[in-house]
């Protein structure tokens, strides 16, 4: 900590903020701000305020943080949930995110569907299942709760529905994963963070020319 | 015809188009300045201030360094400085100069063939603001 009460204030904050990272990660991080603070009053005689402005608002900084890293670990995972969040996140900056957010929507929804399926498959035999009827595109997919309503309609697959089921849904899971880590790593450029530092205008003076 | 653009909504997208372009480049910048040897981060700011005129907001270039060392780009120390008080020095590692290199290499390679494509857009910019520079000089008959 330092002896200046603003600063000690920002310190908490960002400590607070990064809540959900590991403590010695925290720390780290805490510790290599303080630093920063502390080098920048001392070398450029910046007051305290203009070095906190510098370094903008705890909650941001510290998000700036989470951010990056959940993309990261989102990146190498292979927790849906996990890919989720970080989808989701990244939805909140832009078309582009959002476009991955239903993409992964849709493909974990499929795959949990299916996976659903063969669960139900055992418990409701008679309501669960693959039927088809005498025209071309007369077949339906029932789950448990709902009645065989249409007389003319027969199943097929029978018992062979269970590992169908599982198999489409377990593809599903895994290749909205795969789809994901793979756009997270092609658009890597847009990442949150990136966006997040236009938006604030991080990015603050200019390469007068290209030349 | 081509419909004219309002003056500030061009100006607003070219800035934005600045921006994005400089984002874009922000990882090789970073990378870049640590090629010959361990900086601290503050010293990389002012590196990347003074040699490639990109000067960042302070509490942005802490969050891009934590995601380079957690890619495995750059290793941290803390290092006791003379100043009195520890600092955290950055380092490529091996996988973080082989990036590098693939970077500058992609740059080059890309501003090279730009380059040659924008040379006719330049040389008529730089030719007409001679021209209007000389006929403001001129005294009117």
């Amino acid at each position: 900590m330092s002896n200046d009460p603003q600063v000690d204030d920002y310190l908490v904050r960002l400590r607070k903020a990064l809540s959900g990272m590991s403590l010695a990660e925290r720390e780290d991080i805490v510790q290599e701000i303080c630093m920063h603070i502390r080098e920048r009053a001392e070398d450029g005689g910046a007051s305290t305020e203009e070095i906190l402005i510098g370094l903008g608002p705890a909650g941001e900084l510290a998000e700036q943080y989470r951010t990056g890293l959940l993309v990261q670990k989102a990146r190498r995972s292979i927790s849906p949930l996990l890919i989720l969040r970080a989808a989701m996140r990244w939805a909140l900056t832009g078309v582009e995110g959002t476009a991955v957010f239903l993409v992964a929507v849709f493909g974990y929804l499929t795959g949990v569907g299916f996976l659903l399926l063969a669960l139900l498959k055992p418990i409701f035999p008679q309501r669960t299942g693959l039927w088809v009827g005498p025209n071309d595109f007369d077949f339906s997919i029932r789950m448990g709760a709902l009645p065989v309503s249409t007389p003319q309609l027969h199943e097929v697959l029978g018992w062979w529905f269970i590992p169908v089921c599982a198999v489409i849904g377990s593809f599903a899971l895994i290749g909205t994963t795969k789809l994901i880590q793979f756009l997270m790593k092609r658009f890597r450029w847009r990442t949150p963070l990136a966006q997040a530092m236009l938006a604030s205008g991080a990015l603050t003076a200019g390469w007068g020319s290209l030349t | 015809m081509a419909k004219q653009l309002p003056v500030a909504v061009e100006a607003d997208s070219s800035e934005k188009w600045e921006a994005q372009m400089r984002k874009g480049c922000l990882e090789m910048a970073v990378l870049s300045s640590l090629w010959h040897g361990k900086l601290y981060g503050l010293e990389i700011l002012r590196a990347l201030e003074r040699d490639s005129q990109l000067i960042l907001a302070e509490g942005t270039i802490y969050p891009i360094l934590n995601r380079l060392r957690s890619e495995e780009l750059l290793q941290s120390q803390w290092v006791e400085a003379e100043a009195g008080h520890p600092r955290k020095y950055y380092e490529l590692t091996a996988s973080g100069r082989e990036r590098a290199t693939r970077m500058a290499e992609m740059w080059t390679e890309f501003s090279a063939g730009l380059g040659s494509l924008i040379e006719p857009v330049l040389k008529t910019a730089r030719k007409s603001s001679r021209d209007n520079g000389r006929s403001r000089k001129e005294p009117p008959l």
